[in-house]
Protein backbone atom coordinates (compact mmCIF):
# COMPACT_ATOMS: atom_id res chain seq x y z
CA UNK A 1 0.00 0.00 0.00
CA UNK A 2 1.46 2.99 -0.96
CA UNK A 3 1.09 6.69 0.13
CA UNK A 4 1.29 9.92 -1.81
CA UNK A 5 4.87 10.77 -0.44
CA UNK A 6 5.91 7.38 -2.01
CA UNK A 7 4.33 8.53 -5.05
CA UNK A 8 5.86 11.97 -5.14
CA UNK A 9 9.24 10.35 -4.26
CA UNK A 10 8.99 8.15 -7.50
CA UNK A 11 8.24 11.47 -9.36
CA UNK A 12 11.23 12.90 -7.75
CA UNK A 13 13.46 10.06 -8.32
CA UNK A 14 12.32 9.76 -12.02
CA UNK A 15 13.93 11.72 -14.61
CA UNK A 16 12.74 12.83 -17.96
CA UNK A 17 15.74 14.39 -20.55
CA UNK A 18 14.76 16.70 -23.10
CA UNK A 19 17.34 15.66 -25.57
CA UNK A 20 16.48 18.53 -28.01
CA UNK A 21 18.13 22.10 -27.93
CA UNK A 22 16.58 25.58 -28.45
CA UNK A 23 17.82 25.77 -32.06
CA UNK A 24 16.74 22.24 -33.24
CA UNK A 25 12.95 22.61 -32.01
CA UNK A 26 12.51 26.07 -33.97
CA UNK A 27 14.36 23.86 -37.14
CA UNK A 28 12.43 20.58 -36.16
CA UNK A 29 9.43 23.26 -36.50
CA UNK A 30 10.62 24.82 -39.73
CA UNK A 31 11.46 21.49 -41.25
CA UNK A 32 7.40 20.39 -41.93
CA UNK A 33 7.04 23.65 -44.24
CA UNK A 34 10.12 23.30 -45.60
CA UNK A 35 9.61 19.45 -46.82
CA UNK A 36 6.59 20.94 -48.77
CA UNK A 37 8.88 23.87 -50.19
CA UNK A 38 11.10 21.11 -51.49
CA UNK A 39 8.06 19.36 -53.25
CA UNK A 40 6.76 21.69 -54.50
CA UNK A 41 10.31 22.77 -56.13
CA UNK A 42 10.70 19.53 -57.35
CA UNK A 43 7.45 19.96 -58.74
CA UNK A 44 8.48 23.04 -60.56
CA UNK A 45 11.84 21.34 -61.89
CA UNK A 46 10.01 18.50 -63.00
CA UNK A 47 7.48 20.45 -65.24
CA UNK A 48 10.80 23.12 -66.54
CA UNK A 49 12.58 19.66 -67.66
CA UNK A 50 8.94 18.73 -69.78
CA UNK A 51 9.29 21.53 -71.08
CA UNK A 52 12.90 21.79 -72.33
CA UNK A 53 12.41 18.09 -73.17
CA UNK A 54 9.60 19.09 -75.56
CA UNK A 55 11.44 22.66 -77.29
CA UNK A 56 14.54 20.50 -77.93
CA UNK A 57 12.08 17.73 -79.81
CA UNK A 58 10.60 21.00 -81.88
CA UNK A 59 14.46 22.29 -82.27
CA UNK A 60 16.25 19.37 -83.56
CA UNK A 61 14.13 17.57 -85.11
CA UNK A 62 12.26 18.37 -88.64
CA UNK A 63 8.66 17.93 -88.60
CA UNK A 64 6.93 18.00 -91.68
CA UNK A 65 2.97 18.43 -90.90
CA UNK A 66 1.55 21.47 -89.66
CA UNK A 67 -0.66 19.33 -87.04
CA UNK A 68 3.05 18.44 -85.80
CA UNK A 69 3.90 22.10 -84.47
CA UNK A 70 0.71 23.19 -83.91
CA UNK A 71 0.44 20.33 -81.16
CA UNK A 72 4.00 20.98 -79.54
CA UNK A 73 2.68 24.69 -79.26
CA UNK A 74 -0.40 23.93 -77.62
CA UNK A 75 1.65 21.07 -75.43
CA UNK A 76 4.63 23.98 -74.69
CA UNK A 77 1.98 26.12 -73.90
CA UNK A 78 0.09 23.94 -71.41
CA UNK A 79 3.35 23.37 -69.43
CA UNK A 80 4.04 26.67 -69.56
CA UNK A 81 1.16 28.04 -67.92
CA UNK A 82 0.89 24.97 -65.21
CA UNK A 83 4.40 26.03 -64.28
CA UNK A 84 3.98 29.54 -63.78
CA UNK A 85 1.00 28.73 -61.61
CA UNK A 86 3.10 26.36 -60.03
CA UNK A 87 5.74 28.83 -59.42
CA UNK A 88 3.12 31.25 -58.26
CA UNK A 89 1.47 28.89 -55.32
CA UNK A 90 5.29 28.03 -54.43
CA UNK A 91 5.75 31.91 -53.80
CA UNK A 92 3.00 32.02 -51.20
CA UNK A 93 5.17 29.51 -48.93
CA UNK A 94 8.21 30.30 -50.06
CA UNK A 95 8.75 33.70 -48.60
CA UNK A 96 7.29 33.29 -44.94
CA UNK A 97 8.84 32.20 -41.94
CA UNK A 98 6.44 31.27 -39.23
CA UNK A 99 8.75 31.28 -36.32
CA UNK A 100 9.08 34.68 -37.66
CA UNK A 101 5.56 36.12 -39.06
CA UNK A 102 3.47 33.20 -37.93
CA UNK A 103 -0.52 35.28 -39.07
CA UNK A 104 1.26 35.70 -42.30
CA UNK A 105 2.71 32.64 -42.57
CA UNK A 106 -0.73 31.69 -41.76
CA UNK A 107 -2.78 33.39 -44.33
CA UNK A 108 -0.63 32.31 -47.13
CA UNK A 109 -0.72 29.08 -46.14
CA UNK A 110 -4.28 29.02 -46.31
CA UNK A 111 -4.03 30.81 -49.36
CA UNK A 112 -1.91 28.18 -50.41
CA UNK A 113 -4.60 25.18 -49.79
CA UNK A 114 -7.10 26.97 -51.97
CA UNK A 115 -4.24 27.57 -54.78
CA UNK A 116 -3.99 23.92 -54.92
CA UNK A 117 -7.43 22.60 -54.46
CA UNK A 118 -7.70 25.09 -57.54
CA UNK A 119 -4.84 23.48 -59.56
CA UNK A 120 -5.83 19.63 -58.74
CA UNK A 121 -9.13 20.50 -59.78
CA UNK A 122 -10.27 22.62 -62.39
CA UNK A 123 -7.45 23.52 -63.72
CA UNK A 124 -6.01 20.00 -63.98
CA UNK A 125 -9.15 19.01 -66.04
CA UNK A 126 -8.04 22.14 -68.45
CA UNK A 127 -4.23 21.10 -68.56
CA UNK A 128 -5.14 17.34 -69.17
CA UNK A 129 -7.65 18.06 -72.35
CA UNK A 130 -4.96 20.66 -73.72
CA UNK A 131 -2.12 17.83 -73.33
CA UNK A 132 -4.36 15.46 -74.60
CA UNK A 133 -5.00 17.96 -77.56
CA UNK A 134 -1.67 18.86 -78.15
CA UNK A 135 -0.13 14.96 -77.88
CA UNK A 136 -3.11 14.11 -80.64
CA UNK A 137 -2.02 16.27 -82.95
CA UNK A 138 1.83 15.43 -82.33
CA UNK A 139 0.97 11.87 -83.10
CA UNK A 140 -0.51 12.38 -86.49
CA UNK A 141 2.91 12.72 -88.28
CA UNK A 142 5.05 10.73 -85.46
CA UNK A 143 3.08 8.05 -85.64
CA UNK A 144 2.79 7.49 -89.20
CA UNK A 145 6.68 6.40 -89.20
CA UNK A 146 6.18 3.43 -87.07
CA UNK A 147 4.23 0.08 -87.68
CA UNK A 148 1.13 -0.57 -86.54
CA UNK A 149 1.86 -1.99 -83.27
CA UNK A 150 3.69 0.44 -81.75
CA UNK A 151 1.50 2.86 -83.01
CA UNK A 152 -0.53 1.03 -80.69
CA UNK A 153 1.60 0.74 -78.31
CA UNK A 154 2.74 4.79 -77.93
CA UNK A 155 -0.89 5.46 -77.72
CA UNK A 156 -1.58 3.02 -75.04
CA UNK A 157 1.06 3.75 -73.35
CA UNK A 158 0.95 7.47 -73.82
CA UNK A 159 -3.11 7.91 -73.28
CA UNK A 160 -2.64 5.07 -70.09
CA UNK A 161 -0.86 7.21 -68.14
CA UNK A 162 -2.56 10.69 -68.67
CA UNK A 163 -5.53 8.38 -67.30
CA UNK A 164 -4.02 7.33 -64.93
CA UNK A 165 -2.59 10.66 -63.26
CA UNK A 166 -5.94 12.58 -64.08
CA UNK A 167 -7.87 9.76 -61.97
CA UNK A 168 -6.04 7.60 -59.31
CA UNK A 169 -2.45 9.31 -58.94
CA UNK A 170 -3.93 12.76 -58.67
CA UNK A 171 -6.96 11.66 -56.01
CA UNK A 172 -3.99 10.14 -54.16
CA UNK A 173 -2.30 12.97 -54.41
CA UNK A 174 -5.11 15.25 -53.70
CA UNK A 175 -5.81 13.57 -50.50
CA UNK A 176 -2.49 13.20 -49.39
CA UNK A 177 -1.92 16.89 -49.40
CA UNK A 178 -4.70 18.22 -48.72
CA UNK A 179 -4.23 16.13 -45.10
CA UNK A 180 -0.73 17.92 -45.26
CA UNK A 181 -1.72 20.93 -45.78
CA UNK A 182 -4.55 21.04 -43.32
CA UNK A 183 -2.50 19.67 -40.54
CA UNK A 184 -0.22 22.02 -41.24
CA UNK A 185 -2.53 24.77 -40.90
CA UNK A 186 -4.21 23.36 -37.90
CA UNK A 187 -1.48 23.37 -36.06
CA UNK A 188 -0.21 26.11 -36.30
CA UNK A 189 -3.96 28.02 -35.56
CA UNK A 190 -3.50 26.38 -32.30
CA UNK A 191 -0.12 28.24 -31.89
CA UNK A 192 -1.82 31.17 -32.64
CA UNK A 193 -4.99 30.99 -31.38
CA UNK A 194 -4.24 31.05 -27.27
CA UNK A 195 -2.84 34.60 -27.63
CA UNK A 196 -5.28 35.78 -30.12
CA UNK A 197 -7.75 35.09 -27.77
CA UNK A 198 -6.08 36.49 -24.57
CA UNK A 199 -7.31 33.60 -22.06
CA UNK A 200 -4.42 31.72 -19.88
CA UNK A 201 -7.29 29.70 -17.60
CA UNK A 202 -8.66 26.31 -17.78
CA UNK B 1 17.40 39.34 -33.27
CA UNK B 2 20.37 37.80 -32.06
CA UNK B 3 19.39 39.06 -28.23
CA UNK B 4 15.89 37.56 -28.72
CA UNK B 5 18.01 34.33 -29.43
CA UNK B 6 19.64 34.79 -26.72
CA UNK B 7 16.82 34.92 -24.57
CA UNK B 8 15.16 32.29 -25.54
CA UNK B 9 17.67 29.75 -25.66
CA UNK B 10 18.35 30.17 -21.69
CA UNK B 11 14.61 30.39 -21.32
CA UNK B 12 14.24 27.04 -23.17
CA UNK B 13 17.42 25.60 -20.88
CA UNK B 14 15.88 26.72 -17.57
CA UNK B 15 12.42 25.64 -18.33
CA UNK B 16 11.95 22.88 -20.71
CA UNK B 17 12.93 20.16 -18.79
CA UNK B 18 9.81 20.86 -16.21
CA UNK B 19 7.46 21.63 -19.04
CA UNK B 20 8.38 18.34 -20.53
CA UNK B 21 7.82 16.76 -17.74
CA UNK B 22 4.17 18.10 -17.80
CA UNK B 23 3.38 17.32 -20.80
CA UNK B 24 4.65 13.69 -19.98
CA UNK B 25 2.83 13.35 -17.02
CA UNK B 26 -0.27 15.05 -19.21
CA UNK B 27 -0.06 12.38 -22.25
CA UNK B 28 2.36 9.32 -21.02
CA UNK B 29 3.83 9.40 -24.27
CA UNK B 30 7.25 10.45 -25.27
CA UNK B 31 6.06 11.59 -28.44
CA UNK B 32 3.18 13.87 -28.19
CA UNK B 33 4.99 15.14 -24.67
CA UNK B 34 7.55 16.12 -27.49
CA UNK B 35 5.17 17.98 -29.95
CA UNK B 36 3.60 19.64 -26.87
CA UNK B 37 7.12 20.97 -25.85
CA UNK B 38 7.38 22.42 -29.49
CA UNK B 39 4.29 24.05 -29.62
CA UNK B 40 4.62 25.35 -26.31
CA UNK B 41 7.75 27.00 -26.63
CA UNK B 42 7.29 27.79 -30.17
CA UNK B 43 4.05 29.99 -28.64
CA UNK B 44 6.58 31.36 -26.24
CA UNK B 45 9.26 32.43 -28.96
CA UNK B 46 6.70 34.36 -30.77
CA UNK B 47 4.88 36.22 -27.99
CA UNK B 48 8.20 36.69 -25.99
CA UNK B 49 7.53 40.36 -26.39
CA UNK B 50 4.07 40.19 -25.10
CA UNK B 51 5.77 39.10 -21.78
CA UNK B 52 5.15 42.13 -19.33
CA UNK B 53 6.45 40.56 -15.91
CA UNK B 54 3.34 41.00 -14.33
CA UNK B 55 3.87 37.22 -13.37
CA UNK B 56 7.19 34.63 -13.01
CA UNK B 57 8.18 34.01 -16.67
CA UNK B 58 8.04 30.27 -15.15
CA UNK B 59 4.49 30.45 -14.25
CA UNK B 60 3.82 32.28 -17.88
CA UNK B 61 5.12 29.49 -19.53
CA UNK B 62 3.51 26.94 -17.46
CA UNK B 63 0.40 28.74 -18.12
CA UNK B 64 0.90 28.67 -22.03
CA UNK B 65 1.98 24.54 -21.85
CA UNK B 66 -0.63 23.54 -19.59
CA UNK B 67 -3.39 25.35 -22.09
CA UNK B 68 -1.37 23.71 -24.96
CA UNK B 69 -1.99 20.56 -23.31
CA UNK B 70 -5.56 20.67 -23.23
CA UNK B 71 -5.73 22.53 -26.59
CA UNK B 72 -3.86 19.70 -28.29
CA UNK B 73 -5.97 16.80 -26.63
CA UNK B 74 -9.21 18.41 -27.78
CA UNK B 75 -8.24 18.82 -31.37
CA UNK B 76 -6.43 14.94 -31.32
CA UNK B 77 -9.68 14.10 -30.25
CA UNK B 78 -12.06 16.33 -32.54
CA UNK B 79 -9.64 14.89 -35.44
CA UNK B 80 -10.97 11.12 -34.22
CA UNK B 81 -7.88 10.09 -33.28
CA UNK B 82 -7.48 7.67 -30.58
CA UNK B 83 -7.28 9.05 -27.11
CA UNK B 84 -3.88 9.79 -26.62
CA UNK B 85 -2.77 8.88 -22.93
CA UNK B 86 -5.13 5.75 -22.20
CA UNK B 87 -4.59 3.83 -25.51
CA UNK B 88 -0.68 4.99 -25.52
CA UNK B 89 0.34 4.10 -21.84
CA UNK B 90 -1.18 0.90 -22.74
CA UNK B 91 0.32 0.18 -25.17
CA UNK B 92 3.91 1.55 -23.82
CA UNK B 93 3.41 -0.59 -20.47
CA UNK B 94 5.41 -3.27 -22.06
CA UNK B 95 8.44 -1.34 -22.73
CA UNK B 96 8.45 0.71 -19.24
CA UNK B 97 8.57 -2.55 -17.65
CA UNK B 98 11.74 -3.45 -18.46
CA UNK B 99 12.95 -0.20 -17.48
CA UNK B 100 10.80 0.71 -14.08
CA UNK B 101 7.35 -0.53 -13.32
CA UNK B 102 6.66 2.10 -10.85
CA UNK B 103 6.98 4.86 -13.13
CA UNK B 104 4.71 3.02 -15.53
CA UNK B 105 2.31 2.48 -13.23
CA UNK B 106 2.30 6.05 -11.90
CA UNK B 107 1.64 7.44 -15.46
CA UNK B 108 -1.19 4.80 -16.20
CA UNK B 109 -2.63 6.24 -12.89
CA UNK B 110 -2.48 9.45 -13.39
CA UNK B 111 -3.96 9.01 -16.98
CA UNK B 112 -7.18 7.79 -15.62
CA UNK B 113 -7.18 11.18 -13.78
CA UNK B 114 -9.67 14.26 -15.20
CA UNK B 115 -8.48 16.10 -18.03
CA UNK B 116 -7.19 19.48 -15.59
CA UNK B 117 -6.68 17.29 -12.57
CA UNK B 118 -3.95 15.70 -14.61
CA UNK B 119 -2.02 18.74 -15.27
CA UNK B 120 -2.51 19.78 -11.63
CA UNK B 121 -1.53 16.84 -10.31
CA UNK B 122 1.96 17.05 -12.37
CA UNK B 123 2.65 20.36 -10.77
CA UNK B 124 2.05 19.39 -7.76
CA UNK B 125 4.57 16.65 -8.46
CA UNK B 126 6.94 18.71 -9.77
CA UNK B 127 6.65 21.19 -6.31
CA UNK B 128 5.35 23.94 -7.99
CA UNK B 129 4.55 26.58 -5.29
CA UNK B 130 0.67 26.44 -4.51
CA UNK B 131 0.19 30.00 -5.34
CA UNK B 132 1.58 29.41 -8.78
CA UNK B 133 -0.17 27.02 -9.78
CA UNK B 134 -3.24 28.42 -8.98
CA UNK B 135 -2.60 31.71 -11.04
CA UNK B 136 -1.47 29.19 -13.84
CA UNK B 137 -5.02 27.15 -13.49
CA UNK B 138 -6.86 29.91 -12.88
CA UNK B 139 -8.72 28.63 -9.19
CA UNK B 140 -8.59 30.60 -5.95
CA UNK B 141 -5.57 29.36 -3.53
CA UNK B 142 -8.20 28.09 -1.53
CA UNK B 143 -10.28 26.02 -4.07
CA UNK B 144 -6.92 24.76 -5.09
CA UNK B 145 -5.88 23.36 -2.05
CA UNK B 146 -9.20 21.18 -1.14
CA UNK B 147 -8.86 20.00 -5.52
CA UNK B 148 -5.44 18.93 -4.61
CA UNK B 149 -6.57 17.33 -1.74
CA UNK B 150 -9.06 15.08 -3.64
CA UNK B 151 -6.62 14.44 -6.79
CA UNK B 152 -3.98 13.46 -4.69
CA UNK B 153 -6.11 10.81 -2.42
CA UNK B 154 -7.49 9.93 -5.99
CA UNK B 155 -4.52 9.54 -7.54
CA UNK B 156 -2.89 7.07 -4.76
CA UNK B 157 -6.00 5.05 -4.50
CA UNK B 158 -6.03 4.58 -8.74
CA UNK B 159 -2.33 3.66 -8.20
CA UNK B 160 -2.79 1.19 -5.53
CA UNK B 161 -5.75 -0.33 -7.50
CA UNK B 162 -3.58 -0.71 -10.58
CA UNK B 163 -0.56 -1.65 -8.17
CA UNK B 164 -2.76 -4.80 -6.87
CA UNK B 165 -3.78 -6.18 -10.68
Amino acid sequence: MQEFDDIQSLWNNHTVEVKISSGEMLAQAKKEVNSMRSKSLLNILGMCLSFLAIACLWLFFDFQSWTTHAGITIVIISIAVYTFILYKGHLLISRNDFTANPNDFLNQLKLYQISRYNLYNRLYWIYSIALSLGIGLLFYEILSYFSFWKQLLAIVLTFGWLIFCSTIFRRIVIKKEKERIALLIEKFERISTQFKENEHHF
Amino acid sequence: MEQKDLLFKQIFETNSKKIFHLCYGYTGDKDSANDLLQETFLKVWQNLDKFRNKSLLSTWIYRIAVNTCLTYLRSEKRQGKEELTDNIIENETETYSEKNEQVALLYKSISKLEENDRLIITMVLDELPYNEIAEISGISEGNLRVKIHRIKQKLTELYNQHARI
